[in-house]
């Protein structure tokens, strides 16, 4: 059932794209036609073949080059990359493992808060109730600016700029605190917009059916627009949150958050090796890459849902 | 036919890649080569350390931007001046090199023990001897013992009291990277975790704004800034040396470490050093120590 | 009710099945009526300047050329468009006067649209509870045990609990039906319900509609479907370029029209075998 109208084109139609294009696991030629033309085990053959010489390449690379033996030892060092993971505070080393529970932490908690925050500007931007213009303005403004304000600055700003003020309450606060009003403050400008755009592809006659049954404009909006907006925005929405896992790695340039990323750094300084970087990175994917792999899978599934449905009404 | 083209081009790849490692240590660098010569290089003349360095017929010297103060002045490394300025060109004129001959070159601290091919002769930029990192780089022998100082804010509580009990109730800040932050970690060992910043400018407003309580650097650092940088700030003592010192840093095995070691010996022998140290870190000489 | 006393009071009815209509009759009172309404879109004048009057269970057809203004009129009673001139009384109230909520006037009025009706992400009873218990306040039980019986008596009780893409295209249209149904309302308005159906989808919902007629409701259809219309019609409305031209009982518009363009138009019905 075609739903979603044409309003909302042009954002899907990104998606279908990227759905579409993407190649498909394990063969460097996701193009199902190729395979047609010169056979299916020819083409998988071909595709092993060439992985095959792929990652040996690669992996001769760091065997073989003249350097490879420095740089095994600088990166992938298994002796230091454990204490990197561990941390040793006799030698003054921190623990990356230790630090990427604060990442999670901070992930976690600024998650909730975006989603409802940027649920909240989204929200302000699409009623059209006049006494709300100041608060649309308002909505409108903090979107521009906070999608154009490096995270970086914004991680600076309030982190040392908030404490700078001495304001009771607002100066004392941690640098976990600061830092996830910085993520929360940024992010919520991107998923304001992708909330936004989802409730812009919901089809007006949605809009027109609920409103003709006497639902108010903001019931019409809670009980039929945002629940299938929000559907259709998950795969960005989530495809935003593997960023905000990587970015709360900024937040330690506050100082007191010492997070993997961070942890990583002073480990590397220390013992002049980059093993922890190496570690940072491994820890990092391993939560970004179910996250991604998650947000595929419903991108496919909302594509051969919306496939199968639009058969019954033209 | 798409398929064989890709293949194709896969080997082609591969095969570029392997060719531009192997030529790599031939043509890039004499020096990489000429590391593992290092029993031959025992002859210090100027003729045949000229022909080993960076670039041939002159002195490539490091160091990270911006360059503190007292160690350079002015952020410029070229003017001579500064303790750590004013000792790399003593060195460059024991090894036979004139002052034009000296080239500086920027190396960020995290890029300077990277695996690779050094672009420079040897990094003078504070950086402390410990035995892990000279298992990845090079060190000459100590230019400058290292000891640690506590940069406080003058109305704090810390100028007053910090026995070795009182110093662990405190919240510390420091620069990535620094020696500090490991004395701070390993010698005073605070309750809270100390905070860590990308720049020791960061560090600093933090000191300033009280979200950190206590600084940690070397006492020539730690009294420029209390004395030029921060208002209000104090150098409440400094530490007992722990045997730290700054070495200059050199590529893993660099032959030219013997002969820097040697230079570096002379100036000390004939009062350069000394003389150095009294110029530009003479007015931090009478500080009190704090007992451990 | 609350709502319902502050615009007067809207009075439904019901011939035959009060089961179908909440609201007691006005007796006497028009349903529906229009007075010179106009009604633009920009430069563009859509509604000339209607004059229409329902009686209460009267079965009003809007038939027109496409573009004429019948979904246009349908939306303007609605309150989904705002009228440019004119007035518009439901029972008796002027419900275009400044100051009316229009959703208090609109849960009186159930409206079919041609398509994109059903929420996709609620199930089949969901979608006909939503009204009663969003707006009217009715407790879910009790909504749903109304919805169920709507559903039974609509011959849709084993489509429940689907969502809306598991139903074909005349399923849907007879649940967006039951939807409107399950609010009471004193009047329906249906907007080519069964133009985007494929053809043996038509019936079935044509079929709900005959009943309804039956029933007692008051309706107003817009309708390309004009065997249909001369079955089930009190009166046919022929619109042309924003007023009605002509219109009285099937029979004399069908057989015998006056005007010329009423005429043109049922000719080339004829001609692309639809009537
Ligand atoms: N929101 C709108 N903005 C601008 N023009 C509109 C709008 N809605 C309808 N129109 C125009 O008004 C005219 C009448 O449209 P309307 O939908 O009322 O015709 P209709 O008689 O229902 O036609 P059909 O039989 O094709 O459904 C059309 O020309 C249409 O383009
Ligand atoms: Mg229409």
């Amino acid at each position: 059932m075609p739903v979603r109208g044409s309003r909302g084109g042009t954002y899907l139609d990104q998606q279908t794209l990227v759905a579409a294009g993407a190649p498909a696991p394990g063969s460097f030629e996701g193009n199902g036609r190729g395979s047609h033309l010169l056979g299916g085990q020819r083409a998988a053959a071909v595709s092993t073949v060439s992985t095959v010489v792929f990652i040996g390449g690669v992996i001769a690379l760091f065997v073989f080059a003249p350097g490879a033996a420095a740089v095994r030892h600088t990166f992938f060092n298994p002796q230091q990359m454990k204490q990197a993971f561990l941390g040793d505070p006799s030698k003054g080393l921190y623990s990356v493992g230790k630090g990427l529970i604060l990442n999670i932490e901070m992930f976690l908690i600024a998650e909730v808060l975006i989603l409802f925050f940027a649920l909240v500007i989204a929200v302000l931007r699409q009623l059209r109730n006049p006494v709300l213009f100041p608060f649309r303005m308002l909505a409108v403004v903090y979107t521009d600016v906070f999608r154009g304000v490096p995270l970086i600055i914004v991680i600076y700003g309030i982190g040392f700029g908030a404490p700078a003020l001495y304001i009771r309450g607002v100066s004392t606060q941690s640098d976990f605190v600061y830092g996830i009003v910085a993520l929360v403050l940024s992010y919520s400008a991107y998923v304001a917009e992708v909330y936004r755009a989802g409730i812009n592809s919901v089809h007006q006659s949605q809009v027109a059916a609920a409103r003709s049954l006497g639902l108010s404009q903001w019931k019409s909006l809670r009980f039929v627009v945002l629940p299938q907006a929000v559907r259709t925005v998950i795969p960005p929405l989530l495809n935003d949150f593997i960023s905000l896992q990587k970015d709360t790695a900024l937040v330690s340039t506050l100082g007191a958050v010492i997070e993997a990323n961070r942890a990583a750094q002073i480990d590397s300084s220390t013992l002049f090796v980059y093993s922890s970087y190496t570690v940072a990175a491994l820890l990092f994917l391993c939560l970004t890459i179910p996250l991604a792999r998650f947000t595929d899978r419903l991108i496919a599934r909302d594509v051969s849902r919306r496939m199968a449905g639009g058969a019954t009404v033209r | 036919m798409r398929k064989t083209f890709v293949l194709v081009i896969f080997a082609l790849i591969g095969l570029g890649l392997t060719a531009v490692a192997s030529s790599a240590s031939p043509a890039s660098s004499s020096k990489a080569a000429s590391a593992v010569l290092t029993a031959k290089a025992s002859s210090c003349s100027h003729a045949s350390i000229a022909r080993d360095v960076y670039k041939i017929g002159s002195l490539t010297v490091a160091t990270d931007s911006p360059a503190y103060e007292p160690w350079f002045s002015n952020n410029t490394p070229s003017n001579g001046k500064g303790y750590e300025s004013a000792v790399a060109y003593a060195i460059a004129k024991q090894l036979g090199f004139s002052k034009s001959q000296v080239k500086w070159t920027v190396e960020p601290f995290d890029a300077s023990f990277a695996p690779g091919p050094k672009k420079f002769d040897f990094d003078i930029n504070e950086i402390s001897y410990t035995e892990e990192r000279a298992t990845v780089v090079s060190f000459s022998a100590s230019y400058y013992d290292v000891q640690q100082a506590l940069i406080a804010m003058r109305n704090s509580r810390i100028v007053k009291h910090h026995t070795p009990a009182d110093l662990r109730t405190y919240v510390f800040g420091d620069q990535i990277g620094s020696t500090s932050l490991a004395f701070i970690n390993t010698e005073l060992r605070p309750t809270q975790q100390p905070s860590v910043f990308n720049t020791l400018n960061d560090a600093k407003s933090a000191l300033q704004d009280g979200r950190i309580q206590a600084l940690v650097a070397d006492t020539p650092t730690a009294q420029y800034i209390s004395s030029s940088e921060i208002p209000k700030s104090v150098l409440v003592g400094q530490f007992p040396s722990t045997g730290e010192h700054y070495g200059l840093l050199f590529a893993k095995n660099d032959p030219l470490v013997a002969c820097v070691n040697k230079a570096i010996a002379t100036l000390k022998a004939n009062g350069s050093l000394a003389k150095f140290q009294k110029e530009y870190l003479g007015i931090y000489t009478s500080v009190p120590t704090i007992k451990p | 009710m609350s709502e319902a006393d502050a615009t007067g009071g809207f009075g439904g009815a019901a011939r035959g099945d009060a089961s179908l209509s909440g609201n007691p009759a006005l007796v006497g009172q028009e349903a529906v009526r229009l007075e010179g309404v106009h009604k633009s879109f920009g430069v563009l004048e859509i509604l000339r300047g209607i004059d229409l009057s329902v009686a209460p269970h009267e079965v009003i057809c809007l038939i027109g050329a496409s573009g004429s203004g019948k979904s246009t009129l349908l939306r303007c009673v609605n309150l989904l468009e705002p009228v440019n001139r004119g007035r518009i009384l439901l029972w008796g109230q002027d419900v275009t006067a400044p100051g009316v909520d229009e959703n208090a006037v609109r849960r009186h009025i159930g409206i079919v649209f041609q398509s994109f009706n059903l929420f996709p992400h609620m199930t089949v009873l969901r979608n006909i509870t939503l009204g009663p218990i969003r707006v009217l306040g009715v407790p879910r039980d009790q909504a749903e045990e109304a919805g169920r019986a709507l559903l039974v008596r609509f011959g849709l009780s084993d489509k429940r609990d689907d969502y809306p893409d598991r139903l074909s295209g005349g399923q849907q249209q007879r649940v967006a039906i039951v939807r409107a149904l399950a609010m009471r309302p004193g009047i329906m308005l249906l907007d080519e319900v069964t133009s985007a159906l494929d053809p043996e989808l038509v019936s079935e919902v044509l079929g709900v509609i005959r009943e309804l007629a039956d029933a007692g409701m008051t309706m107003l259809i817009a309708t390309h479907e004009m065997g249909f219309a001369r079955d089930i019609a009190d009166r046919v409305c022929f619109l042309d370029e924003g007023v009605i031209l002509e219109q009285g009982p099937p029979r004399q518009v069908f057989t015998a029209p006056v005007n010329s363009r009423t005429q043109q138009f049922l000719r080339r019905i004829v001609d692309a075998g639809r009537l």
